[in-house]
């Protein structure tokens, strides 16, 4: 599903060259729940940018869905990424001025769907996650766990194939985190989404198929968990 | 149609902000609208003031040089002349502390009625003038304006001569917005004598010519008859007198117009400034947007729509004001059609002026959301999810 290989990305700053990722070659598999984990300024959100379609490597390649991201334009990377990928901000990252169904609602706005059955879908969504009554409501009025549940509802409401994660957790609570590390396991498990999520969080690894660790733009190791997630929360 | 939700409810994120902005923009598309009716309500002015019989005989070096008063007499005598009468601008004050308020002039008692014929001054006030050294004949608008009536003694003090001088109102001239108070010549020239001076000079001269055919060739002959003399004359009809009167005032209109240009400049930078401050606020849900997989030209279009639907709205509402200002300025001058109304009927708001107004704000919106909007739907994601995540 994911494959990178030999991937590098250097950013330039001035007359400085900073090596963010350093030939790394990686392999995800359609339906597994991963999570990229290393202090911060490792790469991880580097890696997680370039297997979204939202970077490009500086070398090597990223192949994603059948689809070499390499080579493709902006907005054909755009429709790529409308197409095949959902995504999970730190901070939610909702629309403040949209309610909470209208939000889940902007990625079908990319489609050919009527009014009606984007708002059907929305709703769908939002009750998949558990939030189906705050559907009117403001991002402003609902809970850190609502409005991540909100925004899991809306990377998900177009059926995309991968959902990628920045830092799920990092805004919420214990419970919070927990429940939403559940919500994406879900997706995995039930819904057969390849998940890839970028984090700091040490729990993340009882919910997780694999773990990469990266460290100065390297990839380190990979650790599958010891005790099969699907076992754990089944 | 499907992303209009989202730009209605941006536009409404900060009221005050896109208030305050909307007004701005009213504001100088409803001065630009007003601007742009003086044009034609100058033309109107001059098809209201002018006639075609009636000639101004002036200094050919123009308006503030005299003429001798001697040819006040050989005017009259070129053939076609019904008529003709000296101008002499004394620019009397009535409230010293204003300044010259109305327009003043000394002319000939019994010319007056005869080359302004069309004003309709009454026989019973010509005859009172004529007989009253000190007697004056003032124009409908001054006499409202001070609630003057026949009969009040006014003194003006001269700006341009020494002295005061004492009238006493004989008569109205009954044309509704005229505010021009006429007084004897010889009354100022025998208290000029009285100083030990004189009036040997007038500004200009009018002379009304019996034969509309005829005005061309008096013309002509009375500026023959003075060429070559100290003093050459330009004659002209009063029409062109009066549009090379408002000629004067065109180089004041092209300074307004350029002042009007430079608000609406003013207007773009700040509707720009509105729109910059939007968009920078907004990087990291724009950000969103385009890793959710909205192309680069669908953010640059909605930002856009944006600052042009808050551009237009303010030019809609400055375009309706401006409308309904000069309606509330025709509705002061007497109704719309009230034939009192005059010249002011000229100063319309058409439909055209309308439709300018509201592409100016269209352009404004346009011109000053294209750079921020283009700026922020080029923005690497990656690069703006590095700066605000």
């Amino acid at each position: 599903m994911i494959e990178l290989r030999d991937v590098s990305r250097v950013f330039r700053r001035a007359a400085d060259e900073v090596h963010a990722l350093e030939h790394i070659t990686l392999h995800l598999e359609r339906g597994r729940f991963s999570a990229l984990m290393g202090p911060s300024g490792s790469g991880k959100s580097t890696l997680l940018n370039l297997i979204a379609g939202l970077d490009r490597p500086s070398s090597g390649s990223v192949k994603v869905a059948g689809t070499r991201l390499n080579d493709l334009s902006d907005d054909a990377l755009a429709a790529f990424r409308a197409r095949h990928l959902g995504f999970v901000f730190q901070f939610f990252n909702l629309i403040p001025v949209l309610d909470a169904r209208r939000n889940v609602e902007l990625p079908l706005l990319l489609t050919h769907l009527g009014r009606k059955e984007r708002e059907e879908r929305a709703r769908t969504a939002l009750r998949v996650v558990g939030v189906e009554e705050r559907a009117d409501h403001s991002p402003a009025t609902l809970s850190g766990g609502e409005q991540q549940r909100v925004a899991i509802a809306r990377a998900i409401v177009s059926d995309p194939e991968i959902v990628v994660a920045d830092e799920p957790t990092g805004d919420l609570d214990a419970k919070s985190a927990a429940e939403v590390l559940s919500l994406l396991r879900e997706l995995a498990e039930r819904f057969g989404k390849t998940v890839v999520m970028v984090t700091h969080d040490p729990r993340s690894e009882g919910f997780v198929d694999a773990t990469f660790h990266l460290d100065k733009g390297v990839l380190i190791d990979e650790a599958a968990s010891t005790e099969s997630p699907r076992e754990a929360h089944s | 149609m499907k992303y209009l939700p989202l730009i209605l409810r941006n536009l409404l994120r900060n009221k005050l902000r896109s208030l305050l902005t909307l007004v701005a923009i009213a504001f100088a598309i409803s001065l630009v609208c007003i601007l742009r009716t003086m044009p034609a309500g100058l033309n109107a002015l001059l098809e209201h003031a002018g006639s075609n019989t009636r000639i101004s005989v002036h200094n050919e070096a123009g308006l503030v040089y005299p003429l001798p008063y001697s040819y006040l007499r050989r005017v009259k005598a070129v053939p076609g002349v019904v008529a003709a009468a000296s101008w002499t601008w004394y620019g009397g004050a009535f409230e010293e502390e204003k300044g010259v308020t109305f327009p003043n002039f000394a002319v000939e008692p019994d010319a007056l009625g005869r080359v302004w014929e069309d004003w309709k001054v009454s026989p019973k006030a010509l005859a009172a003038f004529r007989r009253y050294r000190d007697g004056a004949l003032v124009g409908r608008q001054t006499l409202r304006k001070y609630g003057w009536k026949v009969g009040d003694l006014v003194t003006l003090k001269g700006t341009l001569f020494p002295g005061e001088l004492r009238f006493r109102i004989v008569g109205e001239i009954p044309v509704e917005r005229l505010p021009t108070f006429f007084f004897q010549r010889e009354y100022l020239d025998q208290t000029l004598q009285a100083q030990g001076s004189g009036l040997d000079w007038t500004g200009m001269i009018w002379a009304r010519v019996d034969d509309p055919s005829k005005v061309a060739g008096v013309m002509a002959q009375i500026d023959q008859m003075f060429r070559n003399s100290p003093a050459e004359t330009a004659s002209e009809t009063e029409k062109s007198y009066f549009r090379n009167f408002f000629g004067m005032l065109q180089g004041f209109v092209t300074v307004i117009l350029i002042v009007t240009a430079l608000v609406a400049l003013t207007i773009v930078f700040i509707a720009a400034n509105t729109a910059s401050m939007s968009v920078r606020e907004r990087f990291r849900e724009i950000a969103i947007l385009k890793a959710i997989g909205f192309r680069r030209r669908v953010v640059f279009g909605m930002l856009l729509v944006e600052a042009t639907t808050l551009a237009t709205l303010g030019g809609v509402a400055g375009a309706g004001a401006s409308l309904a200002l000069t309606d509330l300025m025709r509705r002061g001058a007497g109704g719309a059609t009230d034939p009192a109304l005059g010249p002011l009927a000229g100063f319309v708001v058409t439909n055209a002026i309308l439709v300018e107004g509201i592409f100016l704000a269209l352009a404004i919106g346009i011109v000053a959301g294209v750079i921020p909007s283009f700026g922020a739907a080029r923005r690497s994601v990656a690069a703006t999810m590095r700066e605000v995540f």
